[in-house]
């Protein structure tokens, strides 16, 4: 079977002195022992031996009959892949109307890019998700761990809490209205803090060391083998900035997308990504996508995007006074899902800058920040770098 | 090109090989187009052995060609037409997918080229019963919508099982994995061409441009050389066995897929008549 030297993940310094001398097809080389080979070529026995396993290794795998021992890749039949993805679950997300539409919930093995306007949840979902992965199989879980994978700061600890309170809660009174012997073993390990503690929370602060977090991801993902999903908050944020170099960021971003693509089916993980949105204009008007660009549209399996449609989430928030500082409560879990109203006619149009997020719980805004103040509550208005327009209604404060 | 060597035809003792050697004549393009009289004086070697040598050589390398009539009789008889099951899109076709050439599917994010290649692949197991390879390089591969499709189909829980045991698949997510595979698949039919009835009908790559635009574009010279070499594979695979899909370059308006139909007979040295897929 000829097969061209070029199609061998060879360095191309010693493929083209390879070519150059004459060589052209796997049989060539493989003909040769490693000191002719250095001889003829002109490069030194190291190299030589390395060009030979290489060759050797992949035209050995032609040859035999059986093609399972090749680790590169696996042949299955359709049934045999049906019966593996009966077997995985899928992680829920608790909202029914959602995992209607996921068939089931987030599937495992597959990538799944939440995107939407800044404020619409998508932090909140993806730590929602990270929380949901863990719950026993017993509930209908996968019992898995997590990794959050932060490049935005949004990740607030004791928004998690709330969020593993709530789950906690609703595994408990499922386990005490049941007879399950085996959900009451298992609720009793099932707390905040072993939730907390099963998170593995990685921060970037740019592309560069989320690229880095990825190639090590393979590893932790080997060594950690409960883990069961991966997320990456958000994806956009460090490519959107500071990379003027766009067909580097395209090749980047697809190299990425194969790795990850490439560990959600070796490890069995769910990957989920979270996207901005940018504006694109047409002839005569406006619309919102996702950001990243078309290239970067084909990469996830699945692709979530929320938009607001103007009904306005409740948020509660105060300020400890006038001046740069802000002091963010965060909505409870029940009020995000259920109370979705409109207080009034006093709909404010704001600009939004990148929001520095804090450790805890108060929020920096980059630049300055004026804050004013109506009748029924605190609005604010903060200037800087990059814009996105939307429009919130001030909500009641709560103290 | 071919390096000359010991034992490569007979009368290539490893004396003439030295000496041709120490002229600066490595491999048969060299020998075959060098001045043989001033070959013969310089490596002191007979004229007449010099020529036998290059008569054998060229009977062995150079490619035969066969005439019209014959390539078309061949195409006749070898070149089945696959239906892709729906009616519309055969006609766009004319009348479904030609085995020994490449289809391209392109289009946008979501469009629906991953389920128009899933289609494909359970009518082609389905109705006409033959075997299809199914390599996936983006993960959009889900066997429960594969059943889906085939209950859509077939009622009987049997025949559903042995329609989806007739689609292999393979997911290889960069580009050197994504050769193997080809060659391995390759090679399992040159080793299976008498028991023609279990070997692969249709080759679908979902998709070529996924583990291609990493290595394209920037200073990365291999990256187009790459790109080639998948598609002078997949052409091959065509011809000699059946089809494969072609990648295209990427702009980032378009994404492919790919999707092939595989013929039945090993035809190893015809020029191509002419592809219905464009690089």
């Amino acid at each position: 079977m000829q097969r061209d030297l070029g199609s061998f993940p060879l360095p191309p310094a010693l493929r083209a002195k390879l070519i150059a001398c004459g060589f052209q097809s796997a049989e060539d080389v493989t003909s040769m022992r490693a000191t002719e080979l250095s001889k003829e070529v002109g490069i030194s026995n190291e190299e030589a031996l390395e060009v030979l396993q290489i060759v050797r290794r992949k035209s050995s795998g032609e040859e035999s009959q059986l093609s399972v021992g090749l680790p590169s890749f696996r042949k299955c039949t359709a049934l045999e892949l049906l019966e593996e993805e009966h077997a995985q679950g899928s992680i829920i997300t608790f909202s029914s109307a959602l995992d209607e539409i996921l068939g089931g919930g987030v599937s495992v093995a597959k990538i799944t890019e939440i995107c939407g306007a800044p404020g619409v949840g998508k932090t909140q979902l993806s730590i929602q998700l990270v929380v949901d992965a863990q719950i026993p199989e017993c509930f209908g879980g996968l019992g898995g761990e997590s990794v959050y994978i932060d490049t935005e700061g949004s990740f607030i600890v004791d928004r998690v809490a709330e969020v593993a309170q709530a789950a906690v809660r609703h595994c408990h009174l499922i386990a005490e209205s049941g007879r399950d012997e085996a959900q009451q073993e298992a609720v009793k390990e099932f707390s905040i803090s072993s939730i907390l503690s099963r998170i593995y929370y990685f921060r970037c602060h740019d592309y560069v060391e989320l690229l880095a977090q990825a190639h090590l991801l393979g590893d932790f993902l080997a060594e950690h083998r409960k883990v069961r999903i991966v997320v990456i908050d958000s994806i956009a944020f460090p490519f959107r900035h500071h990379l003027e170099d766009l067909s580097l960021r395209t090749r980047l971003l697809n190299g990425l997308a194969q790795q990850l693509i490439a560990m959600a089916n070796e490890h069995r993980v769910a990957v989920v990504l979270t996207n901005q949105m940018t504006t694109r204009f047409g002839e005569a008007q406006s619309s919102l996508m996702p950001a990243l660009g078309e290239s970067w549209g084909h990469t996830p399996t699945t692709r979530l995007i929320l938009r607001w449609e103007g009904k306005l989430s409740h948020l509660v928030f105060a300020t400890s006074n006038h001046q740069s500082r802000l002091q963010l409560h965060p909505p409870t879990h029940a009020s995000v899902r259920g109370q979705m109203t409109r207080m009034g006619d006093d709909v404010v149009h704001w600009t939004l800058i990148q929001m520095v997020w804090g450790g805890n719980q108060t929020w920096q805004a980059r630049g300055l920040l004026w804050i004013h103040y109506q009748a029924r509550g605190w609005i604010w208005i903060a200037v800087g770098p990059g814009l996105a327009v939307g429009s919130v209604n001030p909500v009641g404060l709560e103290n | 090109m071919v390096i000359l060597r010991e034992g490569i035809c007979p009368g290539a003792t490893a004396q003439l090989i030295q000496a041709l050697k120490e002229q600066n004549v490595k491999t048969v393009v060299n020998l075959v187009s060098a001045d043989i009289e001033d070959l013969a004086q310089k490596c002191s070697i007979s004229y007449k052995t010099l020529v036998a040598v290059r008569r054998v050589l060229l009977a062995q390398y150079s490619p035969f060609p066969s005439n019209g009539a014959d390539l078309y009789e061949e195409l006749l008889g070898s070149t089945a037409i696959l239906s892709t099951g729906s009616q519309s899109l055969d006609k766009l076709l004319d009348s479904g997918l030609y085995t020994g050439e490449l289809t391209e599917f392109v289009g946008a994010p979501g469009s629906g080229k991953t389920q128009v290649c899933l289609s494909l692949a359970v009518n082609i197991a389905c109705e006409l019963k033959q075997k299809v390879l199914y390599i996936d390089s983006r993960g959009g591969l889900s066997s429960s919508r594969l059943l889906q499709l085939i209950q859509s189909q077939v009622d009987s829980m049997e025949e559903q099982s042995e329609a989806l045991q007739r689609i292999e698949v393979v997911r290889v997510f960069e580009v050197h994995c994504l050769l193997d595979v080809l060659q391995d698949l390759r090679a399992s039919s040159a080793r299976q061409a008498t028991g023609a009835h279990s070997s692969v009908k249709a080759v679908v790559v979902d998709s070529a441009t996924a583990v291609l635009s990493p290595v394209l574009g920037g200073h990365q010279v291999e990256g187009i050389s790459l790109m080639m070499q998948l598609a002078r594979e997949l052409k091959t695979l065509a011809r000699e066995l059946g089809i494969a899909v072609i990648p295209t370059r990427i702009s980032v308006e378009f994404d492919i897929t790919s999707c092939g139909t595989l013929g039945s007979r090993t035809a190893p040295s015809q020029p191509s008549t002419g592809d219905r897929g464009n690089t």
